[in-house]
Parts: C-alpha cells; sequence; structure tokens
C-alpha cells in the first residue's frame, strides 16, 4: 500500500465491461521529501516523483483527500466486496483506494496532523 | 521485501471492510547503502513495531501470508498487499 494525494480521476467510455461503474481517480504518492523536514531522512532525499496511479475509487474520496492505495490481489479484493468460498475478485484493475485517511502521526511531530 | 524504518501511523475511519482494524504503520524505504530511498510505503503491522524500527515489509502473497496467521491457509479474501515481517536487529 501506499499514501497518496487525490490529484484528479479519469473517466472512459470504451472499456472491459466488467470495469463498468467503476470510478477512477488519480493518485500522487507521497514521497518521503514531501514530509516535513523533522522526518529522519525526509530532507535527505530530493528525488523525481513517481508516476500518477490510476485507482478504482468505491469509498468516495474527492480531489484533495489523503488516500491509502492497494495494489494487485489486494486492490481487487477491496472491489469485490463480499466473496464466497473459493470465489476469485475478478475485477479488472491493479489499484484501489482502501481507505480515504483521517490522520497521519509521524514519528517527530507526534500528535500533530498533515 | 524490503528494508525500511517505520515513521509514523496512519488512521483512517472510511475504509475498505477488510482493512478494519489493522494497525497501519508508514515505512520509508532504504536503498543499498541503508540510507532512505525516498520511498515510503504503508503496510500492516502486526509485531507491534513502533516509530523508529527497523523493518522488512513483505509484499503481495508474502504479506498475507505475514497476517494469515488466524485466518488459516486459504487467505486469497485477505485485504493486505503489504506487511510488517520482521523487527531487524543487525544487517550487513
Amino acid at each position: 500500500m501506499f499514501l497518496g494525494r487525490v490529484t484528479g480521476s479519469v473517466w472512459s467510455t470504451v472499456k472491459w465491461p466488467a470495469a463498468k461503474g467503476l470510478k477512477l481517480l488519480l493518485v500522487r504518492p507521497y514521497r518521503l521529501s514531501d514530509l516535513p523536514p523533522t522526518v529522519a531522512g525526509a530532507a535527505a532525499t530530493n528525488e523525481p516523483l513517481d508516476d500518477l496511479v490510476v485507482c478504482a475509487d468505491l469509498l468516495d474520496a474527492g480531489v484533495g483527500d489523503d488516500v491509502l492505495v492497494a495494489f494487485g490481489h489486494a486492490a481487487r479484493v477491496a472491489v469485490a466486496g463480499a466473496l464466497g468460498p473459493g470465489q476469485k475478485p475478478d475485477a479488472p484493475i491493479d489499484a484501489a483506494v482502501v481507505a480515504v485517511v483521517d490522520r497521519v502521526e509521524l514519528e517527530s511531530e507526534r500528535g500533530a496532523r498533515r | 521485501m524490503i528494508r525500511g524504518t517505520i515513521i509514523g501511523n496512519v488512521w483512517a475511519t472510511r475504509q475498505a471492510p477488510g482493512l478494519a482494524g489493522r494497525k497501519l504503520v508508514l515505512v520509508a524505504a532504504r536503498d543499498a547503502d541503508g540510507r532512505a530511498s525516498g520511498r515510503v510505503v504503508v503496510a500492516v503491522d502486526t509485531l507491534d513495531a513502533g516509530a523508529g524500527d527497523d523493518v522488512t515489509v513483505a509484499f503481495g502473497s508474502g504479506a498475507r501470508n505475514v497476517v494469515a496467521a488466524a485466518a488459516g491457509p486459504d487467505n486469497r479474501d485477505l485485504l493486505c498487499d503489504a506487511a510488517v515481517a520482521a523487527i531487524v536487529e543487525g544487517a550487513g
């Protein structure tokens, strides 16, 4: 999983039928350098940003929200909801929003909210 | 797996049902020289690791196996793609 901020959304009309109705968001992953410099190592890195990640969203996250995104099988499980025994999650996705973050407590600033 | 340092915790009330009750930690990954690489991941923590701890994080099916002790052999419906697999004491 990673922590990221929702920067926008993506929509399409031509898509795999099983993807119909899935809302897709653009999420920018946080890098260590995005965190306050008081976090150990945060100021020392100044690397280029990762690619934006396109994620399925069932939690109704919006632009500006901080979210957790899961990859792979976990993303399909999140989108599938309740699965029967032996049933495989079959959504044609590999990333999904699994939580809308309330609070991040960093080692250097206990109790503070970003 | 990667090796990293725990730099904080994450809380969310609006979350996928499979994530309920999981302790989530922010881990800053380390590169080959042991320095922070800049990448930050969020992992499920079942080992009660704390801020500043040096840990290994397993991904994918390996992460489900870390969390699956209680879930039994069929853990394919677990919502987990990253988990703290060990608290590191030394590395050379």
